[in-house]
């Protein structure tokens, strides 16, 4: 009996002790993770606006940057960031997040559309499960940087705002490359940021105007 | 957030997304035991259960219990605790009820515990924010496709160590290893059948 | 009785001689995914010698008062815990490198290797001992991935850490990003090894 009791109590003391260490290791990076976060979050943003940041801005200059050149509100309770030029005064863009399932998981990403919402200024994606080097290059500048001036417009039947094809297949300016080797990855892209951008231009827009 | 059916989550844990041949969990036991492949199967059935339960019992504590509390970063050990005091409660019950079954069993259960692909896919249901109907199929799944990549796995080698006259050193892990790397090649020609969106 | 092993021999034979990965081919499912990129390679395996250097070392120091029949909980409580101290610093300082591990950072606990030194080694041996077996161990692990990492990642990508290395007009191989390429270099790596450098009584399986 003795025996028996002394083994609960060891487990309990060392999983007190553990449990304890690891906790003090969390509350002690809590801080740090949390920055990663926001100044990750933030990088994208100014990036989809097209508010130039050199690669190697400290995470202080960032912040210095957003503070002056984003504001976030809220529409309709989902986040939007409206982009000012220079002189925090005209607005040169609104950028909103999007997400959906990838082929492996969740893809989450921004989206940034000019101020008549007639073409879109960027799109980045920052969280993913796809495989490297295949889907995952869907957060590569080529990729990327096909859908700036993308003509926008609220899918109307069959006709999307953009179609991802095999690469080099593409003709008409909604006919963007696809990745070669992910269809999987690529036909979840096409489908859900068609829906995303939908969403918005039906949805939201019409409050986001109005201010 | 995500819409695949639980369905096709269910077909593309067990080919497209198998979690030994494209995650490359729940190897050490398959190197071990794929001699042979009615160990093979044993072993196999038993991973399908804990899997799926677990799975679903991880849910269930992690958005129920952890995450309210704010303690999801002790996950890790929560979830390997729930898997160990599952498999044990299998061990007792088997071992009680069916003993015929807990011979052939018996060894097997201990080695469920440390392998990767039942914490693994308690990790990856988390990862991908699945729903608790995706989890049961994804835990399902993940493990009928363990099962599968074990017995194909098992089944070639046993041919191919009997009849075939094999270069020095290749023999054992070696080939284990380039029989599931063929293995993996060929299920990653089902991603042409399973569309997940 | 057989002499007790030296420290040195200690060492040498977690490099070499009984190397986890090529002789015992042990605790290949978390890391071998990882090993299409060198740098993550790189973290995973610092996480790795991490966590089986401590582990051994704290199971070591309280093998003395551990009772026996908790034995198992108590090595995975101790290995859980500093594998989330491991994931949480990684998430802190390196959150890009964590993204891309995901949840292998975590399946660390299951690495046979490291609940394997623990059983074999560490709950017998005094605290020195174990520490160095533990770092021989993991480091001989870690070499061997970093080896199938370099054969990876330029083949699959072209670059090594990132930087240029094949030459422009070199058509990556795509399989070496995926599992199938894993699984055939560490096979090949068993297999040159086993041919080459026989083991004399069988292959040890401690």
């Amino acid at each position: 009996m003795k025996k028996r009791l002394f083994s609960v109590v060891y487990m309990f003391v060392l999983t007190l002790v553990f449990t304890s260490i690891v906790s003090a290791v969390k509350v002690f990076n809590e801080e740090k993770i949390r920055t990663n976060q926001r100044v990750k979050l933030e990088r994208i943003i100014l990036k989809v606006l097209d508010i130039p940041v050199k690669e190697k801005t400290s995470d202080e200059a960032l912040g210095r940057i957003y503070a002056r050149r984003v504001k976030g509100v809220e529409v309709r309770d989902k986040p939007l960031y409206v982009g000012y030029a220079e002189d925090g005064r005209t607005i040169v863009g609104y950028a909103f997040p999007i997400g959906g399932s990838g082929f492996w998981g969740p893809i989450y990403g921004m989206v940034a559309v000019d101020p008549e919402a007639a073409t879109i200024l960027g799109i980045a994606f920052y969280r993913h499960s796809e495989t490297p080097g295949l889907g995952a290059r869907i957060t590569e500048d080529w990729f990327t940087r096909q859908f700036q001036g993308l003509p926008l417009h609220p899918i109307e039947g069959d006709k999307k705002i953009f179609y991802l094809k095999p690469e080099g297949t593409g003709k008409a300016r909604d006919e963007l490359d696809a990745v070669t080797g992910a269809t999987g990855t690529s036909r979840a892209v096409e489908a859900f940021v068609n829906r995303e951008l939908d969403h918005f231009l039906r949805d939201l827009w019409g409050s986001v105007k109005k201010g | 957030m995500i819409k695949i059916d639980a369905g096709t989550l269910f077909f593309a844990a067990i080919f497209t997304n198998n979690i030994l041949l494209t995650n490359f969990l729940g190897l050490c036991p398959f190197l071990a035991i794929s001699r042979e492949v009615r160990s093979s199967l044993g072993l196999g059935v038993a991973v399908v259960f804990v899997m799926t339960c677990t799975a679903v019992i991880n849910y269930l504590v992690y958005y129920y219990l952890l995450l309210p509390l704010n303690l999801e970063h002790f996950r890790y050990i929560v979830f390997i605790v729930i898997i160990a005091a599952f498999v044990q409660l299998v061990e007792m019950t088997v071992e009680r009820f069916f003993p015929a079954l807990y011979y052939i069993l018996g060894i097997f259960l201990p080695l469920i515990t440390v392998n990767c692909a039942i914490l693994g896919a308690s990790l990856f249901l988390i990862i991908r924010e699945y729903t608790l109907i995706q989890s049961l199929a994804y835990g399902a799944g993940s493990g009928i496709g363990w099962m599968v990549a074990i017995i194909a796995v098992g089944a070639i080698r046993e041919k191919v160590q009997k009849s075939a006259k094999l270069p020095r050193g290749l023999e054992g892990p070696a080939l284990t290893l380039i029989i599931t790397g063929i293995m993996a090649l060929a299920f990653m020609a089902f991603s042409g059948m399973i569309q997940i969106q | 009785m057989p002499k007790p092993p030296t420290n040195a021999q200690i060492f040498m034979q977690g490099l070499w001689s009984d190397n986890p990965v090529l002789r015992q081919v042990l605790g290949i499912c978390s890391t071998l995914a990882v090993t299409n990129l060198l740098i993550n390679t790189l973290v995973m395996d610092a996480g790795l010698i991490f966590t089986v250097t401590m582990s051994s070392l704290t199971v070591s120091l309280l093998r003395k008062y551990t009772p026996m029949r908790i034995r198992m909980m108590a090595q995975t409580l101790i290995i859980a815990s500093y594998v989330i101290i491991v994931d949480i610093s990684i998430k802190a300082h390196l959150p890009d490198i964590s993204e891309a591990l995901g949840p292998y950072v975590g399946l660390i606990i299951t690495n046979c290797i490291v609940m394997g030194r623990c059983e074999a080694f560490a709950r017998n041996n005094p605290p020195w001992p174990s520490f160095l077996d533990g770092l021989a161990m993991s480091i001989g692990y870690s070499l061997v991935l970093l080896t199938i990492a370099v054969i990876r990642e330029p083949l699959g990508f072209g670059t090594m850490f990132g930087f240029r290395v094949m030459p422009g007009g070199f058509t990556p191989w795509t399989v070496m990003i995926m599992a199938p390429g894993a699984f055939f270099t560490l096979g090949i790596l068993v297999w040159i090894l086993r041919a080459y450098f026989p083991q004399t009584a069988g292959e040890k399986k401690s």
